[in-house]
């Protein structure tokens, strides 16, 4: 098909015009194979420029169109709109920057025109091989699959069940709630208790649009946003697997404790030395109690258990410790509480203020540095610890550590049957922990609460809202994904299957064809790096949009 | 169906990925700015703690897909001025100051700036440079659209009627002195509060010598100092500019006036000290605080990394600021009350987070209540965070209370969530 | 050194930091010499050795890689693996009895307009004194 490339020329008021001998321009250009005809105009993205632009479109019907202006960063998206408003395929458009890195970089006037007559020159080279790529529609499934039936599993799985959307929870113990049904209380200002979770669980169980699958693990997923398929295995039906079919899955599988009694320097078995998940359930239970069943008349809350070890800080052990310490205080008044801590981690706002309160409740808080040892003495407990380099001694009845959280049991399990990568923890790995907190590199699965990492109820909560909010915009019932279009694709006769490609796709887009021994780009979640692309070593794996010739036309015009 | 919309206010990092969340799923966003410029307090940041990752390219993708976005309508220099209605159907009226420059026209050559004639402290610079009466906050700002300032323009302000120096360099026709402020009055069926935080005032705590040591500087100023679109380009030139040989930063400036930690100085301070580091290696930095907030699974590790750098962290209990020598002096009392100093030639104090200048007035427009530290109450801060007690209003980021840029972005995901429910 | 030597460099910028950058640069009016030529990728990671080794061959005095900082790719990992490229590109180059110094690798962040100006002009010198490229051998495309 012969090419006839339509070529505007933004004078972009004087920024471009005066700095530009566009005349001179014009002259060269025309001239050039394939170019149809170069045209100028004032500013082309003004209201007058767009319909300028539209009308020339239909009037002249180019095969090709390049618009040498200003940025693409600034106006790619303006000009393809209005190819678009004019039936033009909007990827057989070129916007050429002879503006910010060029009229506006260059003060000799020839200097300027010789380098935009070079990158006009490389963009209607370069325009001719451009393919009319299209949009494409993926059908999706609005359905989810939420993995872990704690505080986070229930929190987004009830902020998205509903009657276009159906929510597979999945929790592999026998009952849900997780690590927060074990709690006596939860933390104030609004004097919240337990009952808020059964409340939750209740609702989960008796919705009509939450699948509970109690007893029952993920046993292998495939698929990709809108279309994943797991497979769930439940204890008791050792033959039975079930599958579903979702479209997006949340991972919630929350947290694991460290186990103080690998080191032995926080006492071992010793009697009355126990975790605050301990302390908690006796709490709930109604009776706290040493060992001998005496109730205790001193105790002391340990922070920072295991941090030493595992390197990081679990967020929600200080505000938590001076919970219990108020629990002590109203429940057991009596009772001497000492709070040792090496930093009050108090951040969220309404944190210091319970504090004080637990202060003023004469509960004494002691700040000493992370090595502690505990011991026996007698029959109560002995709890060396060093303050500014001095050492001191404490024997209170009982002790309450707060150990680290940890990844859950079959983390790395889980992450490898997603494909999503953990972090240097052995916690999950969000896609991008700033500006993407609750996203994995692969689209469509998310992940909310501890286990990403250690935090609070409230921080988990929010995050399994977030993972609701995101999958109920993207995920809409009825509707369609559309994903980018300027992927990668593999030339089958070319590949020679060694799979480099597939190891440097950060986000999963690339697989293996085992029986043809070739990879295969899955463009809808392609997102059009080109990272495969330059690192392919046979050439079989293409951009649509940013080909090997399209960038050879480009250095051969910047070097004629 | 017909099209929902929805009230964002504040176009922060909060409320740009708010909006943008919310136009995905199909929903109309009416983004209301006070500022003249999107992107709120993060595109102040040179850099973000803790992989020093620069905050202008993380930004600017966001802030281009906001003004480019279809479904977002931005409002810049406006506020909210009344609410009236319910969920659903709230009657909303803006109040939208005028800009003088047309947003059409203009294409951001900066032609305008060099004539005009007056010149005035650069709010957004936290005072440390200058900037005309027409203006964009830096280079690099979004939109790339200068404002008037009425107050100082001469023509605008009546000193001097005839004066049109922009408007005559311009060649778009894009300055429009007979532009009015406007009312604006919108049907929204929900409403979303993010109007992010402001800063301690430093200088009401004399014991730091903010405003009387001339080498004192907050850590905006600091980051201003720092960032390579900055008023000295990311050049560490002081106020009084001499040779930096230590450098103290303070942290928790403020933090037992507003009885809450901020949670986020520790970690930015610890930022300040790797960039410091880089930039003077052989500077001695001291970082005084007295506790060091740095939770979650990544925030210990930069921390160490700052220590491994040499960089000396102090606790102390009572602390001050003096003049000793030619320089600084930081005094304070260690944990055992022993009393200690040492000498610095700068000073950087990290101050709380404190709730936004307009929040009381805002939360009366609304019919909403503050809660005890003066940011906007929410429902259940344990388990609604976003939703405020009042149906259809929606609160998040650090409108809700000091938090970091990922439980920001978190929580507008999850308001995001919680309004698309409420739509349906 | 010849004075009226013009280099011809080609840049390749990837579209979220250093092309950025660049603009920025232009948008601040900084002076840059017009002897790098702008060719935009998606991702450093884009460019492979091909482009680079044919850049060079096909006359480009100088070539330039630019992308965004070490954890700041917008796709993550993309300028790992140009870095690591052109670890190896400087190499093979060498092999070729070219000036390992006529290829560079600048991290370029999209507020560092200074940067994109001091970088380009700083190459431009050194190419200047450097000399065209000896390999120089233009095809008839």
């Amino acid at each position: 098909m012969s090419k006839e490339i339509g070529v505007y020329i933004c004078e972009c008021g004087p920024n471009i015009k005066d700095r530009i001998d566009i005349d001179q321009a014009i002259e060269e250009i025309s001239s050039q194979d394939e170019v149809k005809y170069v045209k100028r105009f004032p500013l082309l993205c003004s209201n007058d420029g767009k319909k300028f632009l539209e009308e020339e479109i239909k009037k002249e019907e180019p095969t090709h169109i390049v618009i040498a202006a200003c940025s693409p960063r600034e106006h790619e998206q303006t000009f393809m709109s209005v190819c678009e408003q004019a039936g033009f395929n909007p990827y057989l458009f070129q916007l050429v920057n002879i503006r910010e890195q060029c009229a506006w970089m260059i003060p000799d006037k020839e200097e300027a025109t010789s380098k935009a007559i070079t990158y006009i020159r490389a963009g209607i080279r370069r325009v001719g091989l451009h393919r009319p790529l299209e949009k494409k529609e993926i059908e999706s499934n609005p359905d989810v699959l939420v993995i872990g039936g704690g505080i986070a599993g229930l929190e987004t799985s009830l902020s998205l069940a509903g009657k276009d959307r159906q929510v597979y929870l999945v929790e592999k113990k026998a009952s849900l709630g997780g690590m927060s049904a074990k709690l006596s209380q939860l933390i104030p200002p609004q004097g919240l208790d337990v009952s808020l979770i059964s409340a939750k669980i209740d609702e989960a169980l008796n919705h009509s649009n939450i699948d509970v699958m109690t007893s029952s693990e993920v046993i292998d997923i495939r698929g990709f946003l809108g279309n994943f398929q797991a497979s769930i295995h439940r204890e008791e039906e050792t033959s039975e697997i079930r599958k579903i079919k979702v479209g997006a899955i949340v991972v919630a599988t929350g947290f694991r404790l460290y186990d103080p009694k690998t080191d032995s320097s926080y006492g071992g078995d010793v009697d009355n030395v126990i975790t605050a998940l301990e302390l908690e359930e006796m709490a709930a239970s109604g009776k706290v109690q040493l060992a001998d069943g005496k109730p205790p008349q001193s105790v002391a809350l340990i922070n920072c258990v295991g941090r030493k070890e595992r390197g990081y800080c679990s967020t929600a052990c200080c505000v938590y410790s001076i919970k219990l310490a108020h629990y002590f205080r109203d429940h057991l008044s009596d009772v001497d509480v000492t709070n040792l801590y090496v930093d009050l981690c108090l951040p969220h706002k309404s944190d210091q203020a319970y504090f004080e309160e637990a202060k003023k409740k004469n509960v004494r808080f002691i700040r000493a540095d992370e090595d502690v040892k505990i011991g026996q003495k007698g029959d109560r407990v002995e709890i060396i610890y060093n303050t500014d380099g001095k050492s001191n001694s404490l024997v209170v009845d009982m002790a309450i550590l707060a150990p680290a959280m940890l990844p859950a049991e079959g983390t790395a399990e889980l992450a490898e049957m997603l494909n999503v990568p953990l972090d240097k923890t052995g916690f999950f790995k969000e896609v991008h922990e700033i500006l993407n907190p609750v996203a994995t590199p692969i689209e469509g699965v998310y992940i909310a609460g501890c286990a990403l990492g250690p935090k609070n109820i409230p921080e988990s909560v929010v995050q399994s809202q977030a993972t609701a909010g995101k999958i109920l915009s993207s995920l809409v019932p009825g509707e369609k994904i559309v994903p980018e279009v300027k992927v990668a694709e593999i030339r089958e006769e070319f590949c020679t299957g060694c799979q480099t490609c597939l190891s440097v796709c950060f986000y999963g887009a690339i697989s293996f064809d085992a029986v043809k021994g070739i990879s295969v780009v899955n463009e809808a979640i392609c997102r059009g790096c080109g990272s495969c692309v330059g690192s392919c070593p046979s050439g079989a794996i293409r951009s649509k949009h940013f080909t090997y010739p399209q960038l050879y036309r480009e250095v051969v015009e910047a070097l004629r | 169906m017909e099209k929902r919309k929805v009230l964002v206010i504040g176009a922060g990092l909060a409320g740009m990925k708010a909006s943008l969340l919310l136009a995905n799923a199909g929903v109309d966003v009416c983004l209301v700015e006070k500022e003249s410029y999107i992107g709120g307090q993060t595109i102040k940041f040179e850099e973000v703690y803790p992989n020093m990752e620069c905050a202008t390219c993380m930004v600017s993708p966001i802030q281009q897909d906001v003004l480019q976005n279809n479904n977002i309508e931005l409002f810049m220099l406006s506020e909210l001025e009344k609410v009236t209605g319910e969920a659903g159907k709230f009657q909303v009226k803006i109040s939208k100051k005028a800009r003088y420059v047309n947003l059409v026209n203009c294409i951001g050559c900066g032609a305008c700036y060099e004539p005009c004639p007056v010149e005035l402290d650069n709010e957004f610079e936290e005072g440390l440079s200058k900037k005309k009466a027409i203006a964009v906050p830096c280079a690099g700002a979004l939109p790339n659209v200068p404002a008037i300032d009425p107050e100082n323009c001469l023509r605008l302000n009546g000193k001097k009627k005839d004066c049109k120096a922009c408007q005559e360099a311009c060649v778009f026709d894009a300055i429009d002195f007979t532009e009015k402020d406007e009312k604006l009055d919108l049907e929204v069926a929900a409403i979303l509060v993010a109007t992010g935080f402001d800063v301690f005032d430093e200088s009401s705590l004399t014991q730091y010598g903010y405003g009387k040591f001339p080498n004192v500087y907050s850590a905006m100023e600091f980051e201003r100092l720092y960032a390579q679109n900055g008023p000295t380009e990311g050049q560490l030139i002081l106020r009084d500019d001499k040779k930096l040989k230590s450098i103290g930063i303070i942290h928790c400036v403020g933090r037992q006036e507003q009885g809450y930690c901020s949670g986020v100085c520790c970690m930015y301070s610890a930022k300040f000290a790797h960039f410091l580091k880089h930039k003077v290696p052989k500077a001695e930095i001291h970082e005084f605080y007295t506790d060091l907030c740095i939770p979650g699974k990544s925030y210990q590790r930069f921390y160490e990394e700052t220590l491994r750098k040499g960089v000396n962290f102090v606790h102390f209990e009572d602390i001050r600021v003096g003049a000793h020598n030619g320089g600084l002096r930081i005094n304070y009392t260690d944990g055992n009350g022993k009393e200690n100093s040492t000498q610095t030639d700068m000073v950087i104090l990290s101050p709380a987070m404190i709730p936004g200048k307009n929040t009381e007035q805002l939360a009366e427009i609304l019919g909403i209540t503050l809660d005890k530290q003066g940011f906007f109450s929410t429902q259940n801060e344990q388990l609604s965070p976003v939703t405020t007690d009042k149906e259809g209003i929606f609160v998040t980021g650090c409108a809700e209370g000091p938090k970091d840029i990922p439980d920001s972005i978190a929580q507008a995901e999850a308001a995001v969530g919680k309004i698309l429910v409420s739509l349906t | 050194m010849d004075t009226e030597f013009k280099p011809n460099i080609v840049g390749f910028l990837c579209n979220w930091c250093s092309y950025a950058g660049a603009d920025l640069a232009g948008s601040s009016k900084m002076e840059i010499e017009p002897s790098l030529s702008v060719i935009r990728v998606m991702c450093s990671s884009r460019i492979n050795s091909n482009l680079v080794l044919a850049s060079h061959l096909w006359g480009a005095d100088g070539v330039l890689i630019a992308g965004c900082h070490p954890g700041d790719c917008h796709y993550e990992k993309g300028n790992y693996y140009a870095r690591r490229r052109f670890a190896l590109l400087k190499k093979i180059i060498d092999i070729l009895d070219l000036e390992p110094d006529r290829l560079q690798l600048s991290w370029i962040s999209a507020s560092e307009g200074k940067r994109y100006s001091e970088v380009v002009n700083t190459f431009t010198e050194e190419i200047s004194e450097a000399g065209p490229n000896p390999l120089a051998h233009n095809p008839k495309l």
